[in-house]
């Protein structure tokens, strides 16, 4: 009986352990690859440059208070966001709600939407950068084919037209993601829904407010989440596009966290700034997924 | 079609993106030729980073020229402009000894200066029996290879002899009977001239670079020095809001209503563009671009440019110098094979090679070389700028400071600012990041 009891115990012991091990190479790679290198960045960012050597302490982040060009960055950074966000939402779901219907050549339509979100963001910055060159590029040349006078547009030279221009170039690759993550949605909403709505005679206005948006809910919310995130962070287009100019106008915080590092060669400043924008990236997220286990609950 | 792209521009993206994709390749590449090194460091090899365009172009060539002649291996890093810095810096900075030779911007170098990166030369020439680099070298050139400025040890040779040119349509000067601009107030004159008369084919009077950075400053600088400027005062305390300078802005504000309509945003490519196209009279320029005047593939304009010294106001004109230096970093495994390399490249010469592949000298007697002067008519004007040039600002902050100046002068040509405020903002700027230290 001890024997028996014994091996029981050890394969127990076993059946416990296994799972750890199986886990353990993902749990190494992780640390080694990613907390590691979040703790490294911490103890830069208490490193601050002085005249007199290196000092350490909160004195990054204290300076982060008064530098108004973070400030501003962080401002284009949420106006950017914010006015992209809306538009890609707003276009992607008119164009989901549109494709979801039956139409003829749909399927070249949805490929054919696809293709901005298929081009590398770099390629794009190029392409559109060239579109909007004031002189040479093909959008003030088509307008000036209309005899609209040109002289004012310059659309990514201009102090009020940059962040515009930007931020439609974004809505331009982007819009077509949202459309997919949302198209997705609709049709994994089922039918019966639709038909009890019919029966029950609600208005087409009706059946969308109360029947097709609450069930597309954790769509929304992903798709809004995932664009969050990376507009937050955009830096490509705009390093491609505008490099943050004309002066400072499109100078978002990846922007600035790019030059501080390896332009000025300043990391410390710069890992205490992006430690701020990952703090604010963190708190929108949790906003947004309270909001959809709220929801999924209720 | 209205809509007609310069065949130049496309170019210039195109190689930007082919950059862009190949850089993760380059830096596998240069990964695996250091591992490779390390297992065989016995054996005579050198890695070189050099900047992807003209002038590491003409360096690969007299590397592989080195190769055949002494069969010393080198490997080549190629690093488009604005990463070359990075990459070097923070290889130098993590002192792993990848590189045996470096190009450098000159502006860069006081920060290579500063964190003593960089192999002294001066041992190694007295080693060959000599006191110093040989007095062919134009002295202006020179002293950028020194730290500090001028007068410290020599850590850096010049290997391209860039400063400034003023280019102008000659024909255009001729046909208004203007004379070629030796003051600032004959530029402004010449661009009102010239827009107000050109009509038939919109021409405008001057076209200047005002993309925040190192644009906008560089097509400011030499106005700024002109009307009697200066970034700072003997105590190293930044005065560019001085009334010199407040005066200088709104003069460059003034020539700007004679630029093509979203200068501020334009950077070498849109200038270069301009004038290729016939559709600019006037601009501040580097050497590079006179050869693509003479191309019927890309200029408009063949044979209908000049190129000149920069114009004055208070003082003579003064032209910023851009040269690019090669150095060794101090943690070479390889510095004599490197030093012996760098004297060859930078010998009268290989030097005359690379002027021949499009490269000005930083050597006297090459400027006034009979062959190269006749392909270079412009030579004699570009000893003569690059002689009286200044260089920019001789600090490790450099580029931070000149960040910070150019997001204003950007702000003032396109409108955001006024002249006084733009200059007091960038003097209160300039300040903080002084006071902040390296």
């Amino acid at each position: 009986m001890p024997k028996s009891r014994r091996s029981f115990s050890a394969v127990s012991k076993r059946a416990t352990l296994l799972p750890y091990l199986f886990v353990a190479p993902a749990i190494l790679v992780l640390l080694g690859l990613s907390i590691y290198p979040l703790l490294y960045s911490v103890t830069i960012s208490l490193q601050a440059r002085t005249s007199n050597g290196i000092a350490w302490g909160l004195d990054n982040f204290v300076r982060l208070t008064t530098d108004r060009f973070f400030f501003t960055a962080l401002w284009h950074t949420f106006v950017y966001a914010a006015a992209a966000l809306v538009c890609e939402f707003l276009l992607g779901l008119g164009l989901a709600l549109l494709l979801n219907r039956q139409l003829r050549l749909r399927g070249l339509f949805r490929a054919t939407l696809l293709v901005p979100m298929m081009l590398p963001t770099v390629v794009v910055g190029v392409i559109w950068r060239l579109l909007l060159n004031p002189n040479f590029g093909a959008i003030n040349g088509t307008l000036k084919g209309f005899g609209i006078n040109t002289e004012a547009l310059t659309w990514t030279a201009s102090p009020r037209l940059a962040l515009l221009s930007v931020i439609a170039v974004d809505v331009w690759q982007w819009t077509p993601f949202v459309f997919l993550v949302l198209l997705a949605g609709l049709q994994a909403i089922p039918q019966e829904p639709y038909e009890a709505a019919l029966i029950d005679g609600s208005s087409p206005w009706q059946t969308f407010r109360y029947v097709t948006l609450p069930l597309l809910k954790p769509a929304i919310l992903i798709a809004l989440l995932l664009r969050t995130m990376d507009l937050l962070r955009v830096f490509d287009q705009i390093f491609i596009l505008t490099e943050g100019g004309p002066g400072f106008a499109t100078e978002t915080i990846s922007l600035y966290i790019y030059r501080t590092a390896f332009r000025f060669f300043d990391f410390g400043y710069a890992a205490a700034m992006s430690f701020v924008l990952l703090a604010l990236t963190n708190v929108i997220s949790i906003v947004y997924i309270r909001f959809l286990q709220h929801r999924e609950v209720a | 079609m209205a809509v007609c792209l310069p065949n130049f521009l496309i170019m210039r993206l195109q190689n930007m993106l082919k950059f862009i994709f190949f850089d993760s390749i380059l830096l596998l590449a240069l990964c695996l030729t250091g591992c490779q090194r390390q297992a065989q460091s016995n054996s005579k090899q050198l890695t070189l980073a050099v900047n992807s365009g003209v002038e590491g172009d003409a360096l690969k060539q007299a590397a592989r020229d080195y190769e055949t002649h002494t069969g010393v291996h080198i490997n080549i890093a190629e690093f488009p402009y604005a990463n070359l810095f990075e990459k070097e810096l923070i290889d130098l900075n993590a002192h792993t000894g990848a590189y045996d030779l470096i190009m450098l911007d000159d502006p860069w170098f006081p920060r290579f200066g500063a964190g003593q990166f960089l192999t002294e030369l001066t041992p190694f020439l007295q080693q060959k029996g000599l006191n110093g680099p040989d007095a062919d070298f134009v002295e202006t050139s020179l002293a950028l290879g020194r730290y500090p400025y001028q007068t410290g040890p020599l850590y850096a040779l010049p290997y391209v002899g860039n400063s400034q040119l003023f280019f102008y349509r000659k024909d255009l000067f001729a046909k208004y009977n203007l004379k070629e601009p030796s003051s600032w107030d004959d530029v402004l004159t010449a661009a009102k001239t010239i827009q107000e008369k050109e009509t038939t084919d919109k021409t405008y009077g001057y076209v200047m670079r005002a993309a925040q950075g190192n644009a906008a400053v560089a097509d400011f600088m030499p106005i700024f020095w002109a009307f009697g400027g200066e970034m700072f005062d003997s105590a190293g305390k930044p005065t560019v809001n001085t009334p010199q300078g407040i005066a200088a802005l709104k003069f460059m504000l003034e020539l700007g209503k004679y630029s093509p309509p979203g200068y501020a945003s334009f950077n070498a490519d849109e200038v270069g563009a301009h004038l290729l196209q016939g559709t600019a009279a006037m601009s501040i320029n580097w050497p590079a671009w006179i050869s693509s005047f003479s191309d019927p593939a890309k200029s408009k304009v063949t044979g209908r440019m000049a190129f000149t010294t920069l114009p004055g106001n208070q003082k003579p004109g003064q032209a910023e110098i851009g040269n690019w230096l090669i150095a060794i970093p101090r943690d070479s495994q390889n510095a004599q094979a490197a030093f012996d390399f760098l004297v060859w490249a930078t010998s009268a010469e290989q030097m005359k090679l690379s002027a021949q592949r499009g490269n000005p000298p930083t050597r006297k007697s090459l400027f006034h070389d009979p062959e190269l002067v006749a392909k270079y008519p412009s030579y004699p004007a570009q000893l003569k700028s690059l002689e009286s040039s200044r260089p920019r600002p001789r600090t490790p902050q450099w580029n931070e400071i000149e960040n910070a100046f150019g997001i204003f002068l950007s702000k003032a040509n396109s409108g955001e600012l006024s002249a006084e405020e733009a200059m007091n903002q960038a003097n209160a700027e300039i300040e903080k990041i002084i006071q902040r230290g390296q």
